[in-house]
């Protein structure tokens, strides 16, 4: 089975974002770029599927990033992928959900898949609307929030995660999977994982390697304003003696704000 | 771009609370390009929601009450979504940002070769243009995206920011949606709630949040669920306590878990580190309850009292019964 992930690079939450005034696009300095976290579950779960078919079945990482990213997307390798391929090209800077979408459809169709795993959404700009996307370019079903995963020869479980509850699932593939949090534990990858990485295949695509025009000049959205938002202060501190002497002071601030 | 579809998203004939607002938000722009509103609702329970969808302004109501379609997930909705735009010739489709929303909102994009805007709080029409204004990055910043010269656009709203006041002036007219007929891949073997209509903290008016400071899982179900209730409000979580198995994932407001933007935020033993904060910043009033009055939750909170959570918030749920008497 050929199993696609793919992966994302995002600005590091613990360091400061920035966006760029002229070009409108946030900036990325290399060393603050981590893998989005939702994708190192997508991964792990792409390994454990992988493991326990043994049966010759490959993972392969696919990520439209630019060429600084390169060091991010070993580190999918050195948890254990197989190989990885890399959209880069300044024509995908500034893609929109729509253009992410179809470049990596076009790329995951190229490397050839039966299943792909992505991340349920990114923790940067990522709306959680491109797994739905990407299925839909690519042609197959889609199974979202998913928080366990079973293959049996091509069928596909799933239990997903809903609003109110939980679902199981079942699809043949080739289908399109995307990932929670609860579904494992990622691995951390190991000395030998990190040493074999090295010698992994990373491919660089570029648009017209897949035949394409996209990016910011075939973007369906566009860009045409950017406000800081108001500035949140430092509010009231009380320093409660006693608990009814604390809920009062929460009872007259709600009253105030006339919230009750 | 003319005409507005909401989708009005429903289960077993209980629409979810942002499917009215995704209603009055369709409404905000087709007046604008004076177009009409139509309003989709599925599957089954949908003719309940459609006679209660009258009260809000659409144009036209379509309508597939059928049990049929349940067990297929999303597909049979996305193309009679998508079926409808494309009968429209130039539509913006409006979803509310939930799970289901997301899911039906961006394979409808794809299908229509149409851009979308996430996490919408207001729009922008000028010269038949339509740009949806989204706060990014956590509310780092917010951006106007506009849809580019295009017939079709797809807008996830955030829950809880448009008003959804019942009107009789809607009276939509129910016109029945034809059952697709392909057969689709994917099976619902089960379907389980768990926490039936419960309310979810993306959409709650009032969330009030415990963390690691709260030391187990019976505070969620007791002192803190009892505040909530109160208020009208929904349990949220931070990542601590759903690590610890305290309360499910569902819950979790922050990074990796839901962004919330309720009237009113109130975290009892929660730190307010960056990862929470960016889930739960964008709230219009936000009230701590902390024992230590020196965690990063105290930078941001429009009132933060210091103390003990066990003791305060009992006394709180007290306070608020009497005050509403
Ligand atoms: C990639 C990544 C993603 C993350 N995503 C999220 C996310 O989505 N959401 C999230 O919340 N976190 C997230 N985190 C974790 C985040 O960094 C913090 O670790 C977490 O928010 C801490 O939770 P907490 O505030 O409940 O716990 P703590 O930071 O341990 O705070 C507990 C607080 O309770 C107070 N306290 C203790 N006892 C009492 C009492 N009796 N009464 C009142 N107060 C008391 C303490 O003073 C303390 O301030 C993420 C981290 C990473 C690295
Ligand atoms: N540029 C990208 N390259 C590869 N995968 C991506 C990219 N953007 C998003 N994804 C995938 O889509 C998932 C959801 O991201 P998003 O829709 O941006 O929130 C991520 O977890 C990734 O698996």
């Amino acid at each position: 089975m050929k199993i696609v992930v793919t992966v994302k690079l995002v600005p590091d939450t613990n360091a400061e974002k920035r966006i760029d005034p002229g070009t409108k696009r946030l900036v990325r300095v290399p060393n603050e770029t981590v893998l989005n976290p939702f994708d190192e579950y997508a991964i792990e779960a792409a390994l454990q599927v992988r493991d326990a078919r043994a049966d010759g079945s490959t993972v392969t990482v696919v990520a439209m990033t630019p060429e600084s990213g390169k060091e991010i997307v070993r580190k999918a390798l050195a948890m254990g992928a197989d190989d990885a391929v890399m959209l880069c090209d300044e024509a995908f800077a500034g893609s929109d959900v729509w253009g992410t979408a179809i470049a990596l459809a076009a790329a995951i169709k190229k490397n050839g898949f039966d299943l792909v795993i992505a991340g349920s959404q990114s923790t940067d700009a990522g709306t959680g609307a491109l797994p739905g996307a990407l299925a839909e370019y690519l042609g197959v079903p889609g199974l979202t929030y998913l928080r366990k995963l079973a293959v049996e020869g091509t069928t596909i479980r799933g239990e997903r995660e809903t609003d109110t509850g939980f679902q199981t699932v079942r699809v043949e593939a080739p289908c399109l999977v995307s990932v929670t949090k609860s579904i494992n534990e990622p691995r951390y990858p190991s000395l030998k994982g990190i040493m074999g990485a090295k010698k992994k295949t990373i491919a660089q695509w570029s648009a017209s390697d897949l035949a394409l025009s996209v990016g910011s000049g075939g973007a369906k959205t566009e860009l045409t304003a950017q406000a800081s938002p108001p500035v949140r202060g430092k509010g009231k501190l009380v320093e409660a003696a006693d608990a009814v002497a604390g809920a009062q002071a929460i009872i007259d601030f709600l009253k105030e704000k006339k919230l009750l | 771009m003319q005409h507005a579809i909401a989708f009005v998203e429903q289960k077993n004939g209980t629409a979810r609370r942002v499917a009215f607002e995704a209603v009055h938000a369709a409404k905000l722009v087709a007046e604008q390009l004076g177009g009409e509103v139509h309003a989709v609702v599925f599957g089954s329970g949908a003719a309940a929601v459609a006679e209660l969808v009258k009260a809000h302004p659409a144009t036209k109501i379509h309508v597939l009450d059928d049990a049929a379609c349940n067990g297929f997930l999303i597909d049979p909705i996305v193309d009679v979504v998508a079926g409808l735009a494309k009968e429209l010739g130039g539509a913006i489709v409006v979803a509310g940002n939930t799970m289901i929303g997301r899911d039906v909102a961006s394979r409808v994009a794809a299908r229509l070769d149409a851009g979308i805007n996430a996490d919408v709080v207001a729009f922008e029409v000028a010269n038949g243009t339509v740009a949806c204004v989204s706060p990014k990055l956590g509310g780092l910043t917010i951006t106007t995206c506009a849809f580019k010269n295009a017939d079709f656009g797809v807008a996830l709203i955030r829950p809880n920011v448009f008003a959804a006041k019942t009107d009789a002036a809607g009276n939509g007219e129910i016109v029945a949606l034809a059952a697709p007929t392909r057969a689709y891949a994917m099976t619902i073997e089960a379907d389980v709630d768990e926490a039936a209509a419960e309310l979810g903290v993306e959409e709650a008016s009032v969330v009030v949040s415990g963390g690691r400071g709260l030391g187990g899982p019976e505070a969620f179900t007791t002192i803190l669920k009892d505040l909530a209730d109160s208020l009208g409000g929904a349990v949220g979580a931070s990542r601590a306590a759903v690590d610890a198995g305290w309360i499910s994932h569902g819950h979790q407001v922050g990074q990796t878990g839901k962004t919330v933007s309720p009237q009113l935020y109130i975290a009892a033993g929660i730190s307010g580190a960056i990862q929470h904060k960016v889930g739960m910043r964008t709230s219009a009033v936000i009230v701590a309850i902390n024992k230590d009055g020196n965690v990063p939750i105290a930078e941001f909170a429009d009132l933060m009292v210091v103390g003990d959570a066990f003791a305060i918030v009992p006394e709180l749920t007290r306070g608020v019964h009497a005050a509403k008497g």
